[in-house]
């Protein structure tokens, strides 16, 4: 194996705790530096994850630990000047999602990064989940036909007793993006709707963004959104959904294809597929019911055991990391690219243009 | 040493003023003839202070440790700052985000506003239980856990809060008391973990014999003000300067006999009886099996780690001297009225005020 990256971190928060473990252990980063302004989050975070140093200055660390690729964990709307210091620096960078508010924000920081000859990746953690893997490969191998609908729904209680999104004494900074907490979000729905419909142009898009629960915290806490376009096969529907009123929290994932259909869900993982299966028309129904069923009674005893090995919905981060250092170490296109992070930005941008609204 | 009946009159300064323990401590400090400068975030009822609050020595600034703005200047003038603020639910970062980053925010804010004393509140789950030999005297010499990492959350963010307050009480002319109280019970909190806790679907009691270390808690804000008089008296300062001080109550019941009350005076949860010993060998074996075959790596329920055990249940002497002989602390109620006031519905702020009869309400 080629030498490990020298990689360094940039801020400490909830998420630093998902890319620490991955940066500690892997063979291919080497971690040279966490940086935070809170001196004793830096600090306790170099010790617990190994990290060479802790700093409180980004630009101090960019000098002295002269990392080749930085994580930009900090607050969204932070992303933009640290992001640039570090591209300009010559690091490559990887930058939790949303990377920025707008596409034309986004766009900028990828052509400052083409300038420096690095590379710019925005977190898709999702696309590298089990789950959504076993839905793109059975897509591929024909297993629903061509891809007609995709359906995405999330369920959430940002609004609940003790959401660090509701916590009025200390505003999380998320409200201050365009979509207000819904933006730490729509990302992945924008991502997956784009990975699962075989790259739809979105040419029709229409997008109800509530507040249900009124006052002035959130600018939105419910989102209903339709669009449709054509991937090449056809026309394809996507549908997002996203709300904090039902139960239980859930992010399921449908793709209904000509053949069949699949369905999974990103929080209590399982596969359903519905097809075509042996045995002719009249005993397929039955077939799929055995089937699922069974693998639906496998996925409870999976699940128990990944609940007990801490392998939750955020398991593809450390995939989509993996495999983006090795793309770096072999000098080649990280597997998120800039036309995957301009599509998700698009279709942020377009969700919340006026003209969408309903 | 201040006596109890004169204290010289301070300002001080709480965090976490309207928690269960704050509340108390603000009444207790006021009645003692004190000026109490109360912090509360932003967006949380301060009614619990509005008794205190009609004695006209309670000033209320609300700030949020999350967010320093306007903390250092509330600070200013205080004697002392009393640190009880600090998050004890959720996962790891919310743990150290509220106790580790806010301890951090607060002292920045007593440095820059020149506040040099503190009363650090910190915990008996910072001590390695698993060091010392079942039924030995338990006091502040007891060691304290070398390596927080591995250690439940609340210990290790604690433990890294404490690293905080020694280093601010490094620093030339700084003063720090650390405070260090048991398992803090009292109104809605009388069926505490040193009793038992969940596993799965099942509440578990463990431990019958053993006398844990509680500490009732009134008398636990009387200690923490106690501290505070010491510690701001410039003839006693040194007296506590450094110190270590273990805060439990007199006369430690037994596990089997606390609960037995408790449960004559308010609704517990039906639990499942379980020797400590044996309950102490199924997480032996538990953590075993984690290490042989998943690498340590699955979670287990904190009552079935095997150290969580041994802070929890395992019997010690446990000693409140130190505290008696530096800050002349007599615990106000025994066992039986401080269950007696924990299960009334009288205003026990309003009580605590009319006390020591100092208060102009």
């Amino acid at each position: 194996m080629t030498s490990p990256l020298r990689a360094a971190v940039i801020g400490a928060g909830a998420i630093s705790l998902e890319h620490l473990p991955f940066l500690q252990q892997s063979e291919r980063a080497n971690l040279v530096g966490i940086c935070d302004l809170s001196p004793v989050s830096a600090r306790i975070a170099a010790r617990r994850f190994d990290a060479e140093a802790g700093y409180t200055d980004l630009a101090h660390m960019l000098r002295q630990a002269l990392p080749q690729v930085v994580h930009v964990l900090t607050p969204p709307h932070t992303h933009g000047p640290l992001v640039r210091l570090c591209l300009e620096a010559g690091a490559h960078v990887v930058c939790e999602k949303p990377m920025a508010a707008t596409a034309d924000e986004a766009q900028e920081l990828l052509t400052v990064a083409a300038t420096n000859k690095v590379h710019l990746v925005e977190n898709h953690n999702y696309r590298f989940n089990d789950e959504v893997v076993a839905l793109k490969a059975l897509i591929e191998q024909g297993r629903i036909g061509d891809v007609c609908e995709v359906d995405i729904r999330m369920a959430l209680q940002i609004r609940g007793e003790g959401s660090r999104f509701a916590d009025l004494s200390n505003i999380h900074p998320i409200h201050a993006m365009p979509a207000g907490v819904l933006h730490d979000f729509v990302t992945h729905f924008a991502y997956l709707l784009n990975e699962l419909s075989g790259g739809a142009d979105w040419q029709r898009v229409s997008a109800a963004w509530s507040n249900h629960g009124g006052g002035e915290l959130f600018k939105f806490d419910d989102l209903d959104a339709t669009l449709i376009g054509p991937n090449g096969a056809g026309q394809v529907h996507g549908r997002i959904r996203f709300s904090c009123r039902t139960s239980p929290d859930v992010f399921s994932v449908t793709v209904r294809g000509t053949e069949g259909q699949a369905s999974t869900d990103i929080f209590h993982p399982f596969l359903e597929v519905l097809g075509p299966r042996p045995g002719g028309e009249q005993l397929t129904p039955i077939v799929n019911h055995i089937v699922n069923g069974t693998r639906l009674a496998g996925a409870g005893f999976r699940n128990f055991g990944q609940k007990l090995l801490q392998h939750g919905p955020y398991h593809g981060l450390s995939r989509f990391l993996d495999s983006t250092y090795e793309a770096l170490q072999a000098d080649q296109p990280p597997p998120v690219t800039p036309q995957h992070i301009m599509a998700a930005a698009s279709l942020v941008d377009r969700l919340l243009d006026q003209e969408a609204r309903l | 040493m201040n006596t109890q009946t004169e204290p010289s009159q301070f300002r001080i300064f709480v965090s976490g003023a309207t928690g269960f323990v704050g509340r108390h401590v603000v009444a207790e400090a006021v009645s003692r003839g004190h000026h109490v400068v109360a912090m509360v975030r932003p967006a949380s009822s301060a009614s619990a202070l509005d008794p205190v609050a009609a004695t006209g020595r309670l000033s209320i600034v609300r700030a949020d440790l999350a967010a320093p703005t306007g903390i250092a200047e509330a600070m200013a003038g205080c004697d002392a700052v009393l640190h009880l603020a600090a998050v004890k639910g959720g996962d790891f970062f919310s743990r150290f985000a509220g106790t580790v980053v806010g301890t951090e925010t607060l002292l920045n804010a007593a440095r820059a506003a020149e506040v040099r004393r503190l009363v650090a509140v910190s915990t008996f789950s910072v001590y390695d239980y698993g060091a010392i030999k079942a039924g030995s005297v338990f006091d502040e010499s007891f060691p304290v856990i070398a390596d927080p990492r591995g250690r439940d959350e609340y210990a290790e963010t604690k433990l890294y809060q404490d690293e905080l307050y020694w280093e601010f009480g490094a620093a030339p002319d700084n003063h720090l008391v650390m405070m260090r109280p048991g398992m803090i019970y009292g109104r809605d909190q009388l069926w505490h973990p040193l009793l038992g806790g969940e596993f799965g679907p099942i509440d578990l009691r463990v431990g019958a014999k053993a006398r844990p270390p509680i500490s009732y808690v009134e008398n636990t804000a009387q200690a923490l003000v106690l501290a505070a008089e010491v510690l701001c008296d410039p003839q006693t300062t040194d007296s506590v300067d450094g110190q270590v001080i273990n805060i439990v109550d007199n006369d430690l019941p037994t596990q089997a006999y606390y609960a037995e009350r408790v449960k004559e005076l308010v609704e517990v949860p039906k639990s499942l009886f379980v020797p400590r010993p044996v309950m102490k060998a199924a997480a032996v074996a538990v953590a075993a099996v984690n290490r042989r075959f998943f690498d340590g790596r699955a979670k287990v329920p904190s009552i079935a780690l095997p150290d969580q055990i041994d802070a929890r249940f395992k019997p010690f002497v446990y000693q409140n001297a130190k505290a008696k002989r530096l800050l002349g602390w007599s615990p106000r109620f025994g066992l039986d009225e401080a269950l007696r006031r924990s299960a009334s519905s009288e205003d026990l702020v309003s009580k605590q005020l009319m006390s020591n009869g100092r208060s102009e309400s």
